[in-house]
């Protein structure tokens, strides 16, 4: 692929080794609870297909997208659900899957509404985040690596809708985007 | 942990309500069924248990060993809701649990009328019969939690909520109560981090933003719905020898639902140097106190993102 970056941050193995530990410690601490998977998507598109199948579970999985709408009364808009839930989680032990947590808005805004829906719990698990940029005290109860600031795709992760498919994670410099 | 109790008038919906919040919240119900079902029988004989369901006044008798029997329940029904979330209906436990500040007191009631007609066709009974049949009810029930707790159950002030099913659905209650749950865990959570400090309470219900900077930030917030309270606190960092607050700091949000203050400094690197000692200071004296400050930098790349209508 004709991608300029300046590093491999995450090799496919070194993910693949890590979310093979995920799957291991989520089985374990979710052992006999009914637990529903929910994949934010589409950044979690892969990891959410690997850690999934890193789960000796009989878990659920479930889909959401969130969006921005503009508003008429607030330039910033609003934001969203896009593509809501199909399962029902009342009464259901959830774990939001995230491929990068930053300022953890978005994460915040999910974790809250679906907080309103009276799941057993609510839970985070993010493949990377960045401890330096998060503003929101989400709970996050696994995550795969820390990262500092830096531009990173691949692996499910975009640049205007495009490199998700490369299966490693790139670091690459905003000037060449 | 947290309880209901759900005291209601006999063809109220009130059995229907406690049953859809147990499900809907997965907790634990109890009733008074249930509590000479599975818990008396630990310390009452078979006869006593009769007794106990037969007369109020052998709740306050001598159990052996275990005080009266009211005090078994008292105790009993504390430990449980240490360790889980229950609801509990009928048996005066809203009295049992009136100075307990986690605990929510719902009271459900229908008008007389739609009550009879409820009765009617659940039991096919005349309206004179079915008048009787709830007269009695209401009387036994007041009379049960006289005797035992001396006060009258139909004082609306042991109640934080009343709920009238004549025009209520059974899902419109349990919405309502839920709802309310949520903003009471919210309050909780804000007196919990009060208690043990000197920190002084300024919330206001027109938060007045100072700058642009914090105007742009509120409206982040608020595209996330995320709930904010604005300068809620005023925590003293600094005191003199006889003890009067020389310095205090009042991060310029509270994030209420991730219980996380946080402060903008996007003004001049002197007056972030010394906003910095602050914070470390604030930290210092309030371990349990999460703050997040947000730098120049970083708002401006905040406010670049979402300027743009993406999200993150």
């Amino acid at each position: 692929m004709d991608l300029n970056y300046k590093r491999v941050a995450f090799t496919e193995e070194i993910l693949k080794n890590r979310i093979s530990e995920l799957g291991a410690e989520i089985s374990r601490d979710y052992a006999g609870k009914d637990l529903v998977l929910v994949s934010v998507l589409k950044g979690t598109l892969y990891f959410f297909a690997d850690l999934t199948r890193a789960i000796d579970l009989p878990i659920r999985l479930d889909f959401i997208s969130i969006g921005v709408y503009p508003n008429a009364t607030n330039r910033t808009g609003a934001v969203r659900i896009t593509k809501d839930l199909d399962i029902d989680i009342s009464g259901k032990h959830v774990l939001v899957i995230e491929d990068i947590i930053r300022t953890g808005l978005t994460t915040g805004y999910l974790v809250q509404n679906l907080e309103s829906r009276m799941p057993s719990s609510v839970k985070v698990c993010s493949l990377l985040v960045n401890p330096e940029q998060q503003l929101i005290n989400v709970p996050i109860a696994y995550y795969g690596f820390r990262v500092p600031n830096a531009w990173l795709i691949g692996y499910g992760m975009d640049v205007n809708e495009k490199w998700r498919n490369v299966p490693y994670i790139v670091e690459v410099d905003k000037a060449d985007l | 942990m947290s309880v209901i109790t759900i005291s209601r008038q006999m063809c109220s919906f009130g059995d229907e309500i406690a049953t859809a919040l147990s499900q809907k919240l997965g907790w634990e119900l109890i009733t008074r069924d249930a509590l000479l079902a599975d818990f008396l029988p630990e310390i009452a004989t078979r006869n006593e248990l009769h007794m106990l369901t037969e007369s109020a006044k052998f709740y306050l008798k001598e159990s052996e060993n275990n005080g009266t029997f009211l005090e078994y329940i008292d105790r009993t029904l504390h430990d449980l809701a240490q360790e889980q979330s229950v609801i509990l209906a009928g048996f005066g436990s809203q009295v049992i649990f009136a100075n307990d500040k986690d605990a929510l007191h719902i009271r459900i009631i229908a008008p007389k009328k739609n009550r009879v007609a409820r009765l009617k066709k659940q039991y096919n009974v005349s309206d004179i019969e079915a008048e009787q049949i709830l007269k009695k009810a209401d009387r036994k029930q007041t009379r049960f939690v006289f005797t035992i707790f001396g006060v009258d159950l139909t004082e609306p002030s042991y109640y934080n909520l009343l709920l009238n099913t004549a025009a209520l659905s059974v899902d419109e209650c349990v919405a309502s109560i839920t709802a309310l749950l949520k903003e009471r865990e919210l309050l909780l959570q804000m007196e919990k981090q009060t208690e043990d400090t000197n920190v002084i309470s300024n919330l206001s219900d027109m938060p007045v933003l100072k700058n642009q900077a914090e105007i742009e930030f509120a409206k982040i917030l608020d595209m996330y719905q995320i709930d904010w309270k604005y300068e809620p606190k005023i925590f003293p960092i600094e005191w003199d020898p006889e003890g009067n607050i020389t310095s205090a700091f009042s991060p310029d949000f509270y994030l209420t639902k991730f219980d996380t203050y946080i402060e903008l400094t996007t003004m001049n690197q002197k007056y972030v140097t010394e906003k910095n000692k602050k914070v470390k200071k604030l930290r210092e004296l309030y371990p349990g106190i999460n703050v997040k400050v947000v730098y120049k930098k970083d708002y401006h790349s905040l406010i670049e993102r979402f300027n743009v209508n993406k999200g993150e």
